[in-house]
């Protein structure tokens, strides 16, 4: 591995010409794959793996990527999200779809540099008075997760709700106690409640706070892909700029990184 | 109720162009139902031609006129395109331009996937939809909707399996006898059932001061501070806006409040959320002519529960949140605690008057 690393950077480093031209299965085109649908993050319009239309915090992401790259990018949809994390060959260069580190993945694909922290968010009903702040702040309320997910691990684990939570398996059923003051406060992955959120505003309180568990996005690549390298540096440049709180602020109406941990 | 369905086939007869012979069912198919949308609800108006294509192309064109009126509209972006419709077994393909998919509110876009569906499935013969955005599948695009598969009438219109929601129950503050004092003035003006004088203070009280301060335009924050408090030492029980008799109900949509009015008294006054801009109440006199203890928003997928509805979608409905000002699609929100008692007050028949200034 360490010699490959080496290898390919002196490579770089002795030929310039091939670091104007990434290598991508096409030259001068970045193939992205996406499994659409994931509101605020890629939804689109398809015929086939063709996509018409795609628009989202991971499509603009992509094409910042590409644009840093020098490259044009085209983006195809996948059915089954489980063929972005399979090992390779494929005929694409690069998946992005919320794509969670873990280590199994990591003996499949390649990851990027992570783009968000997927923590998990705590999204009041209206009218919630005071706002909660802590742990302890939300044990006095009426709390609900979604049975099974990380979010119920955490209620039942770290809040230890002193009135009994409310547990279901429907997320819109959830939602809809929320609106509906059956249940104070909602835990969920933070992203994906900003951006309901975002969609309905009127119908929910404040996204109060995030409970970190270190959970991350990133991009997945075929093993050994000489890629890799290039989109950790324009990733990191997109990080570095702001442009990836822009596209936070913009695709989930709030930038979930910046949300005050809950403790 | 015979004499108008002659009426009706007789007007149909006069716009059937296709010879009887080679369409069977012409006379009923000769127009299409067009789904509006009007406060909470779908509507349907009548437009001429019996196949989708007619049937889309009347609700991309949208309500007329005198339909806006009424505030009969359309959550279907002006001017949305229609690239192509064919019918094949039971299942309308309808392709849209890209329009279709435009904005970013999750209410206006099941809605208008709903109304889209709707008006499909209203012409004979057409039992889905399947939906195509500028030729291909939307993914996404219309939360909670699933267009990978096609959309029948009942999965746009079916409400959770959930029953609607009963709220949790609330600690009762103890009681004082300056809450009490407040709220026995407010039950004396007609804001306040005088069995709600009980001395402690709680949302009912708080709305009902919403509502004194809303008559009195003060500042509409609740509180019975100096200023309110002053102006209900010297206000008397409000009095209908318009002559009249018997039991009816005025819906001031510049105060957002309900008067109840037996003869010449105001019964009771209530701290109500009305349409919000672009979502007028419809102004006029209506009846109520359909009540729902368990209703149900087929657009905007919420419960409406004792639902009195008195013009289309239009309805007083309980909802969870009343805030001080418009807010609604068009329906007249009421506080939870009064909305019970209002279903009771409002038998079908009522007479109820929007009114757009009160002053």
């Amino acid at each position: 591995m360490k010699a490959l690393a080496a290898a390919a950077m002196i490579a770089a480093l002795a030929l310039p010409a091939t670091a104007a031209t990434p290598p991508t299965k096409k030259p001068g085109v970045l193939k992205v794959a996406l499994a659409m649908p994931s509101a605020g993050f890629q939804v689109g319009i398809v015929r086939g793996r063709t996509v018409i239309l795609a628009r989202g915090l991971e499509i603009d992401l992509a094409t910042q990527v590409a644009k840093r790259l020098g490259l044009r990018v085209s983006f195809l949809n996948e059915a089954t999200f489980s063929k972005l994390v399979k090992s390779g060959p494929n005929d694409w260069d690069l998946a992005i779809a919320q794509i969670s580190v873990t280590p199994g993945r990591a003996r499949r694909v390649d990851f990027s540099t992570p783009y968000l922290e997927a923590d998990q968010g705590v999204l009041v009903r209206p009218g919630v008075t005071p706002t909660p702040r802590s742990i302890a702040a939300l044990r006095k309320l009426v709390v609900c997760a979604q049975r099974g997910t990380t979010g119920g691990a955490i209620v039942t684990n770290r809040i230890k709700p002193a009135r009994k939570p409310l547990f279901l398996d429907d997320l819109s059923v959830l939602l809809y106690d929320l609106f509906a003051k059956r249940c104070d406060a909602l835990v969920f992955d933070a992203p994906t409640l900003a951006v309901l959120r975002r969609q309905a505003p009127d119908r929910y309180g404040p996204l109060v706070g995030r409970i970190p568990t270190h959970e991350r996005y990133a991009i997945a690549f075929e093993k050994g892909s000489l890629l890799r390298a290039r989109v950790d540096t324009a990733l990191r440049a997109i990080a570095g700029d702001g442009t990836l709180a822009r596209l936070r602020q913009r695709w989930l109406g709030s930038d979930t990184a910046k949300l005050p941990v809950l403790r | 109720m015979p004499a108008g369905r002659y009426v009706t086939a007789a007007l149909c007869a006069s716009v059937v162009l296709l010879p009887a012979a080679s369409a069977p069912a012409a006379p009923r198919a000769a127009t299409v139902k067009i789904a509006f949308l009007q406060g909470e609800q779908v509507v349907y108006v009548d437009r001429p031609g019996s196949t989708v294509a007619a049937a889309v192309r009347g609700l991309l064109a949208g309500p007329t006129t005198s339909e806006k009126a009424q505030e009969i509209k359309s959550q279907l972006p002006a001017r949305t395109p229609l690239r192509r419709v064919s019918v094949r077994g039971r299942v309308a393909t309808i392709d849209l331009g890209i329009k279709f998919a435009s904005g970013s509110s999750a209410d206006s876009l099941t809605a208008r996937v709903a109304q889209l569906v709707l008006t499909a499935t209203r012409v004979p013969n057409v039992h889905s939809v399947r939906l195509l955005v500028k030729g291909g599948t939307p993914l996404g695009l219309f939360p909670g909707i699933i267009a990978t598969v096609p959309l029948t009438a009942k999965s746009v219109t079916a409400p959770p399996k959930s029953p609607p929601p009963a709220p949790a129950p609330q600690q009762p503050k103890p009681p004082s006898a300056a809450t009490r004092a407040l709220q026995q003035r407010l039950a004396d003006l007609g804001f306040l059932q005088p069995g709600e004088v009980d001395g402690r203070p709680g949302p009912r009280t708080t709305s009902a001061v919403v509502a004194f301060q809303k008559w009195a335009g003060l500042g509409r924050d609740g509180v019975a501070g100096p200023a309110t408090r002053a102006a209900l030492n010297s206000a008397s029980r409000p009095s209908p806006i318009r002559p009249g008799a018997g039991r009816r109900v005025e819906v001031l949509l510049d105060r957002q409040l309900a008067l109840f009015i037996d003869g010449a008294r105001v019964t009771r006054v209530l701290d109500v959320s009305t349409g919000k801009p672009g979502y007028d109440t419809p102004v006029g006199a209506w009846k109520v002519f359909r009540k729902e203890v368990r209703s149900w928003s087929v657009p905007y997928k919420v419960w409406l529960p004792w639902a009195s509805y008195f013009v289309g979608g239009v309805a007083f409905h309980e909802y969870p949140d009343v805030p001080p000002t418009a807010a609604s699609h068009g329906c007249v929100r009421v506080p939870r605690w009064d909305a019970r008692w209002l279903y009771t007050q409002t038998p079908v028949g009522t007479l109820v008057t929007v009114i757009a200034r009160s002053r």
